[in-house]
């Protein structure tokens, strides 16, 4: 029996290296149906839809996509999605304006920026305890840790900055100033540049993380919301020109500039980079690009003003 | 109405490194709140989009929405250069609208107003797409999407300035405007 079932173990292990990777799964935040949709990135269909209160906006995926933290601005709180179930698991509280949210690589601190001030909460998602509080540029939005967990990078939005701050000493080791009104940031695989969304300025600036200076300006479409990267490219969804802008991450020039769905917020690309999955908030739906032709191939039906802002990628 | 913005591309993304360029630096710092409003009002009328477009489709032209009295500002149609300032029956105004993106052959436009004073709409960031498509028997549907944060930037809104407020606000300006082409095309096809 015993030899049996190692036997079996040997071949179950054998098989799972020739099955395909998992597809994966978006985790839309619909900010006025109060739900978070997921959607099946394989077959392109939603397979479930959990309910989740104050108006959630904010999303960060853990690495092993395990968990997902869902941000309630009206709400004042943070909700804990077990992503195998489809259930909420738990809430914690996050005073102020909590929109902005990121997840240390281990999974066990969460980062909220509180958008009415100017700090980021370092909480304990097992126990809702506020670890620490670091102080950074005004109205912090869009959040990201390195993947090595000692670097948080903070787009201040009404202070024109990136705010790079030091893990887990919280301290803000350097401000970078980049366009006006950074909103989502996004960083490279290595780390080594942080990207952000300049809303006013209709910009993306790129940030050396390590030096702490600005590097290059990017020229993009009407009102950029969040960035996406998928190796060479980077993408910015342009809300009020529902576009997104596909640009050169070497020489920082735009490559393209692709229709989607109108309003378009969050975007992140899938686990084997061939498509970029953008979440459209007055259109309520999902504009799915292929990054090889830089068009969209689908687009899939969502719930009431998705956002999704965040890292919402189940890997 | 996706597929209807796809046509205006090229436009509005020149229309937006022009702004970029022209803007930098002389826009006030604004602060709004977390959770954007989106109200859809829309209206079927006895007319067709033609007919219906020559009524609104002028961005200079608001004398079709009853709450307001005037429009003034340059640029005409065009989103590289056109802006309105507005005035009210009320006695309110607002300056410094842009046209956002503007196709005629699609019947819609598009508008963007980065300020207005709270006390005359209590909004922060609107914006808004006037959409006219066709309908069965020679009919129209008149969509008029908009996009707004409250006034109140902070937590805690006073009652005057709090979702309910912006959204009872905008449709105070919207909805008889849409009732009034209604009537005007009733009866007329």
């Amino acid at each position: 029996m015993r030899a049996a079932g190692v036997a079996a173990a040997a071949v179950l292990a054998a098989l799972a290296l020739y099955l395909p990777a998992r597809a994966g799964e978006a985790f839309v935040t619909d900010q006025g149906g109060n739900a978070v949709t997921v959607v099946d990135l394989a077959t392109r269909k939603t397979v479930a839809t959990i309910p989740v209160g104050g108006k959630p906006a904010g999303i960060a995926m853990t690495l092993d996509g395990a968990r997902a933290y869902v941000t309630s601005p009206s709400a004042q709180m943070v909700s804990t999605i077990d992503t195998a179930t489809r259930r909420v698991i738990g809430h914690f509280a996050a005073p102020g304006g909590p929109l902005g949210i990121a997840v240390a690589p281990d999974g066990r601190t969460i980062y909220v920026a509180d958008w009415y001030g100017t700090d980021v909460l370092a909480i304990d998602p097992e126990s809702g305890q506020v670890r620490a509080r670091i102080t950074v540029g005004r109205s912090p939005s869009g959040l990201a840790v390195t993947r090595d967990g000692r670097t948080l990078v903070v787009a201040d939005r009404l202070s024109d900055a990136v705010s790079i701050v030091d893990l887990p000493s919280g301290h803000e080791r350097a401000r970078v100033t980049v366009g006006a009104h950074p909103f989502g940031i996004t960083l490279d695989p290595a780390g080594g540049r942080a990207y952000t969304a300049d809303v006013e300025s209709d910009s993306v600036s790129a940030v050396d993380v390590a030096a702490g200076r600005l590097v290059g300006t990017v020229k993009v479409g009407k009102r950029p919301y969040v960035v996406a990267l998928d190796g060479a490219r980077g993408y910015v969804t342009n809300e009020l020109a529902s576009t997104v802008t596909a640009f050169d991450l070497a020489t920082l020039t735009p490559v393209a500039t692709i229709h989607v769905g109108d309003y378009p917020e969050g975007i992140e690309a899938g686990p084997d980079g061939r498509f970029l999955y953008v979440v459209n908030w007055d259109s309520d739906d999902l504009s799915v690009i292929d990054a090889a032709s830089l068009s969209v191939v689908a687009t899939l039906p969502l719930g009431d003003s998705p956002r999704s802002f965040g890292t919402f990628i189940r890997r | 109405m996706m597929t209807r913005r796809r046509a205006l591309a090229a436009t509005t993304w020149l229309a937006g490194g022009l702004a970029a360029v022209l803007g930098a630096g002389t826009r006030p710092a604004r602060a709004h709140g977390p959770t954007r409003q989106k109200l859809v009002l829309s209206v079927v009328v006895d007319a067709t989009p033609d007919k219906v477009w020559a009524v609104i489709g002028n961005f200079h032209d608001l004398s079709w929405v009853p709450a307001v009295a005037k429009v003034e500002g340059p640029g005409g149609n065009d989103p590289n250069t056109a802006k309105r300032t507005v005035y009210l029956k009320s006695g309110g105004v607002w300056h410094d609208e842009e046209l956002s993106d503007y196709d005629a052959r699609e019947h819609t436009y598009g508008t963007f107003l980065p300020h207005v004073d709270v006390k005359v709409l209590p909004v922060a960031d609107f914006s808004s797409h006037l959409d006219v498509t066709a309908e069965d028997g020679g009919k129209s549907k008149v969509a008029w999407h908009t996009a707004f944060y409250r006034g109140y930037p902070n937590n805690n809104p006073p009652p005057d300035l709090n979702e309910a407020a912006a959204i009872k606000a905008v449709t105070a300006i919207c909805q008889p405007a849409l009732d009034g082409l209604k009537a005007r095309f009733a009866g007329h096809s």
